[in-house]
């Protein structure tokens, strides 16, 4: 078992677990936001600790974690636009006050 | 152990660090402070990791990226400074629970799976960037244009969405 | 326009213009009676000069209707008129108080003209019609005060009884039209056999009916609660009398073992009505029976085979009966009832109409030169000369005796005690009609011979029977002045007074059988309706146990299903709070619950 491939792992698994709690656990739009950005980043972290240890010659990996990496961009569009047509409406991202979707 | 396990592991141990200060701290401020330096320990685990390309684009797009957070954060949040000493949380049991169960099981996966042969070394960054280009022009090329398409859409939605409504005035 | 049709019409437009205008009904109604007894008396002496005259109008097919003036005809339709016209007369001032004069004019010309058209029908059909007619007039006439009690079941009794009776009438009339195959009277007459026995038979019950004979005499009695003219037209001239028209009529006819039977009706009726009248302490009501008991005595005398006894009788009868009426209404109207103790000494007070009373009543027990003894003794003649003469001048002697005694009778109580009078308005014409009938009681006597010429008939002439007749009158007025009623009848006295009623009369032997059976086929019907409705039931009890199996079997099957689904959505409704927290949540938890089994799966394999 390589070492740094295993440290990388639990490294990503930590994020992933943060990433978890944070965006179960926060109240605000923009936090929950950043436990996704956390979550996405462990992602992204197991996909290049895969390329480096196990497949170093496939291009392809690195492309995924660029894929991912829009991702995360899109998500943060996505996510401000929805942020501010909520604060301008409501006067506030606090989720505990939106529920609206109930069904 | 090699120095680049040290790097592997000072590094992830910051960036996980890091993570959890965005939600120890009361002032959003630090929250996004934060995230953006665990994003950055985050390219220099890629770097240690030899992915020179990945860590560069990791650190240029997560300081742009976690400065606008910080923007957004202090203009919606109540108490950007943290000074109320605020709780803006909740299910916070379930969450831990949760997060530890997510942590406990992806270690678990990553302990007791057999990765099989690993490799020592690793293309150099040129190759490494000649390969990426390859890739993204030829076999990708349709996913990477799709990529592009779909976050031009994605921005242009989002400016949609948060323009204020329009207040049509009819001539008559 | 013809005699006859004015006789008949002339009352009756009278009657209707009554009803249109609505006022001066008195005086239109002695005007429609006069043209009607013009009319009458016209037909008369055209009979009398030999010309008959008849009116055939379209009827049914191959039965024309008929108005025929024979001698007979003319001679009724005149009695008819004349005497209607006087009674007329004196209920012109009789119901000088009375609030609905136009009705009671009206209804009595209209009871007028159907009797005119009864007396000068000359076929069968238009005879039954006019039949009916009276038959309803009456009832309207009985029933005209229909606000005081026991009118109205007097007048529905009187109606339902002729009514009755009246099924002989037309079951006769379907038998002789059948055998002569024509509806003319005239020929019909010459029916024999046993069709002029059966339909003898049955015109006697018809005549039973309508002019009140025993068993059936009840209802008269009881139609005294009518207005005072009309019970004096009722039992002089018109709706009693058809009866005895009809059997004078059709006397030719009938065999003889159907005169006995005529005659022997008769004769118990003259005796019970005679001895009911006897008995009663009402005055009216005690002429009302004395009307059944001289209309038996007519029976007699068409049972013992002269009817030219019973028509002059008839006449008589007519005239005096009608004015002992009129003096009655005088004696109510002066105290306010027709109760003998009540009109105590009455005549004392009303001398003049008292007088005219007791000539009336002494020409009704049959006292010369008075009209009653003439028809009295041609009768009592008839009964001797006829074959069964036993039985039948025995009837007509009792009858006659019985006559004197009742009549004495209420002389006695109308001259002696004495009673509280008052004045009464109208007597002028009340005296007037009386008047000219009392003179008419008197005189008519001397017109019999004229009559008897006229229908060219001679009556058998008796000295026995003027003796025995005449000693039977004083006999009975001597009985009746002298010895009390109570003497004189001794224990048959309570029963005379129920109207000698055979153990319970009419309600035992014809009313409490007709409710009986009506009460059967309520039963029945009951019965059959319960049964109906229980089939109904049934296939409703059917119904709802396929509806109940449609609800709870297949519907059921198919709601429940449908609820399970709602329930079950509504369970999963709970898991979305559209909090983003919480749907994040139960992601979460979905994924490690997923993942578990996945892992074991894993360590297994």
């Amino acid at each position: 078992m390589n070492i740094e491939l295993l440290l990388a792992l639990v490294t990503g698994a930590a994020l992933f677990g943060v990433g978890i709690y944070g965006a179960l656990s926060q109240t605000n739009l923009v936090m929950i936001m950043m436990g996704v950005e956390l979550i996405l980043a462990a992602a992204m972290v197991n996909l290049v600790a895969f390329w480096r240890y196990l497949h170093p010659d496939a291009a392809a990996a690195q492309m995924f974690v660029l894929i991912v990496m829009t991702v995360m961009a899109i998500e943060m569009a996505v996510g401000f636009g929805v942020a501010i047509a909520r604060f301008r409406a409501k006067g506030s991202v606090e989720m505990e006050e939106a529920a609206e979707l109930k069904g | 152990m090699s120095a680049q396990a040290f790097f592997i592991g000072f590094f992830g141990l910051a960036s996980v660090w890091f993570g959890v200060v965005v939600f120890r701290t009361h002032s959003m401020m630090r929250s996004a402070l934060a995230l953006l330096f665990s994003q950055t320990a985050l390219g220099a685990l890629f770097l240690s990791m030899q992915a020179e390309f990945l860590g560069v684009l990791q650190i240029m797009m997560m300081a742009t990226e976690m400065s606008i957070m910080a923007i957004f954060m202090v203009m919606f949040m109540m108490d950007p400074g943290g000074l109320g000493e605020m709780d803006m949380t909740h299910q916070k049991r379930l969450s831990l629970a949760a997060g530890f169960v997510a942590f406990a099981a992806a270690v678990a996966a990553a302990v007791f799976v057999d990765w099989g042969p690993v490799a020592s070394v690793a293309p150099d960054a040129a190759q490494q960037t000649h390969d990426l280009g390859v890739e993204l022009l030829g076999r990708s090329m349709l996913i990477f244009e799709t990529a592009g398409i779909t976050i031009l859409t994605a921005m242009i939605a989002a400016t949609a969405v948060a323009m204020p409504p329009v207040k049509r005035i009819r001539n008559k | 326009m013809s005699l006859i049709a004015s006789a008949i019409l002339a009352p009756l437009s009278a009657a209707l213009l009554i009803l249109l205008l609505r006022r001066l009904p008195a005086a239109l109604a002695l005007l429609g009676a006069g043209v009607g007894l013009l009319a009458s008396l016209g037909l008369l002496v055209d009979a009398s000069h030999g010309i008959g005259s008849a009116l055939i109008l379209p009827g049914l097919p191959d039965l024309p209707l008929r108005l025929v003036a024979t001698p007979l005809t003319a001679l009724l339709s005149s009695l008819v008129a004349v005497i209607s016209s006087l009674v007329l007369v004196y209920a012109t001032g009789y119901m000088k108080q009375d609030s609905e004069k136009p009705r009671f004019f009206a209804t009595l010309l209209f009871f007028v003209s159907a009797m005119q058209t009864l007396v000068l029908a000359g076929d069968w059909i238009l005879l039954l019609a006019a039949w009916e007619l009276i038959g309803l007039a009456s009832y309207l006439l009985i029933g005209f005060w229909y606000r005081r009690s026991g009118v109205r079941s007097a007048a529905t009794r009187a109606f339902l009884v002729t009514r009755s009776a009246d099924l002989g009438l037309y079951i006769a009339v379907f038998i002789l039209i059948a055998s002569a195959g024509s509806s003319d009277i005239a020929i019909t007459l010459n029916t024999d056999g046993h069709a002029a026995v059966a339909a003898g038979l049955l015109l006697l019950i018809a005549v039973m009916g309508k002019s009140a004979q025993t068993p059936l005499h009840d209802w008269l009695q009881r139609a005294m609660a009518g207005p005072t003219p009309v019970s004096a037209l009722l039992h002089s001239a018109t709706l009693v009398a058809a009866g005895a028209i009809l059997l004078i009529r059709t006397a030719p006819m009938l065999p003889p073992e159907v005169l006995l039977t005529i005659g022997i009706v008769g004769g118990i009726t003259t005796v019970v009505t005679g001895l009911i009248a006897l008995g009663e302490p009402d005055l009216k009501r005690l002429l009302a029976a004395s009307t059944s008991s001289q209309y038996g005595l007519m029976l007699v005398a068409v049972g013992a085979g002269v009817p030219l006894a019973a028509l002059l009788h008839l006449i008589a009868h007519a005239a005096i009966k009608s004015s002992l009426f009129l003096g009655a209404g005088v004696f109510q109207h002066s105290r306010d009832s027709t109760a003998l103790s009540d009109l105590a000494g009455v005549g004392r007070d009303r001398p003049r109409i008292f007088f005219g009373f007791a000539l009336a009543a002494l020409a009704l027990a049959g006292i010369p030169p008075l009209s009653g003894f003439f028809s009295k003794d041609a009768i009592i003649a008839a009964t001797l000369a006829s074959t069964k003469a036993p039985i039948l001048a025995s009837l007509a002697l009792a009858g006659t005796l019985l006559t004197g005694a009742y009549m004495a009778r209420a002389l006695r109580a109308l001259w002696q005690g004495s009673g509280k009078h008052h004045d009464i308005a109208g007597l002028g014409w009340m005296g007037a009609g009386l008047a000219g009938l009392v003179t008419l009681a008197i005189i008519l006597g001397a017109a019999f011979p004229a009559i008897e010429t006229l229908l060219g008939v001679r009556l058998p002439e008796n000295t026995l029977a003027q003796v025995l007749g005449l000693s039977a009158a004083l006999g009975g007025l001597a009985l009746g002045w002298l010895i009390p009623v109570q003497r004189l009848l001794g224990p048959l006295l309570p029963w005379a007074r129920q109207g000698f009623a055979l153990a319970g009369g009419f309600d035992t032997w014809m009313v409490r059988p007709a409710l009986g059976i009506a009460r059967g086929c309520e039963q029945l019907e009951r019965q059959l309706c319960a049964g109906v409705l229980a089939v109904g039931r049934l296939g409703l009890s059917i119904g709802r146990a396929v509806l109940r199996g449609d609800e709870q079997g297949i519907d059921g099957l198919i709601f429940s299903l449908a609820r399970g689904t709602v329930n079950l959505g509504e369970r999963a409704r709970t898991l979305q709070s559209g909090l983003i927290h919480r749907e994040l949540a139960v992601t979460v938890v979905g994924t490690v619950l997923i993942f578990i089994p996945l892992f074991i799966i894993l360590l297994i394999f």
